[in-house]
């Protein structure tokens, strides 16, 4: 599914300009190092942190787009780091368990 | 994920969840750091020759090893302290205006910073070393013409920067203020 379509589907506002991305899954984490073993290229990252050393690690796996929960959102800097990457950044103030039941529902596997 | 795996090299693999112990020395103002696995990671101050090692702080971080699924072999990559991306540097600095470069050309420039030796020097990351981290990360890339590139830290970068600033989980432990 590409992200611009679930974007519209869950209604998740954009953070960053949007970038024709594919999803191929999803991975939940607030933990650089957790994103950096575990993640997948391609997967669309769920989670609170908005720190720039998560789109250091996002570029570094290949993320295909960041889902900020809780209605946090990224300084313009951190903004200004992901639209350099092309990482899409979209942001909810719905709870990850939330998002989670919506992604599923969704069909995001 | 099964076929990505299939076609990968080079995987990590014995991953470790841990802390940077991060400790200085009142006497000579020596900062160093190393990586602990242990549970309770250890905080009490030690003397160790004329230097008492005092306790300066911890981050949350992780080891890992890469294994050559061709070969069998694996590569340890225990003198890792993180990776620096060239995108949280300052913007007059050398490695932000490389990275920029670099990014003109879709490759994504990190700098592989190492832990400091016993003698407080900066421990060289062998050349092979990087030849398999540089060919790990791209080969988990999916996104056409994108490249990684991990350099070794040629600019004295461990003495000077933040730990905040390298690819460990120090930053994420901290507040962050609601907009």
């Amino acid at each position: 599914m590409k992200l611009a379509e679930l974007a519209e589907k869950l209604e998740l506002k954009g953070v960053t300009r949007m970038f024709d991305r594919e999803i191929g899954g999803v991975y939940s984490s607030d933990m650089v190092s957790d994103v950096i073993a575990n993640a997948k290229a391609g997967d669309l990252l769920v989670t609170l942190q908005i720190h720039s050393n998560v789109i250091a690690a996002a570029n570094l796996v290949d993320i295909a787009g960041i889902i900020v929960t809780q209605g946090k959102l990224p300084t313009d800097d951190v903004v200004k780091m992901a639209e350099k990457a092309e990482i899409p950044i979209l942001s909810t103030d719905l709870s990850r368990w939330q998002i989670f039941t919506k992604l599923y529902e969704a069909g995001v596997r | 994920m099964t076929t990505q795996v299939a076609r990968s090299r080079y995987q990590m693999v014995n991953v470790r969840p841990g802390h940077v112990i991060m400790e200085h020395d009142m006497l000579s103002r020596a900062v160093r750091s190393y990586f602990s696995d242990e549970p309770i990671p250890p905080v009490e101050e030690y003397r160790e020759g004329k230097h008492i090692w005092h306790y300066a702080g911890m981050a949350q971080s992780f080891q890992f090893d890469v294994k050559d699924n061709q070969t069998g072999e694996t590569v340890a990559c225990r003198e890792i302290l993180g990776l620096l991306y060239y995108g949280c540097c300052k913007e007059d600095s050398v490695i932000r205006r490389i990275g920029e470069l670099a990014h003109e050309n879709r490759i994504s420039v990190y700098i592989a910073i190492t832990y400091e030796g016993a003698d407080g020097r900066e421990t060289v990351l062998a050349p092979e070393k990087l030849r398999v981290l540089n060919a790990m990360f791209n080969e988990r890339l999916r996104t056409p013409s994108k490249k990684i590139l991990i350099l070794p830290d040629l600019f004295d970068l461990y003495k000077t920067m933040s730990y905040g600033e390298i690819m460990i989980d120090f930053g994420l432990t901290s507040m962050e203020e609601e907009r």
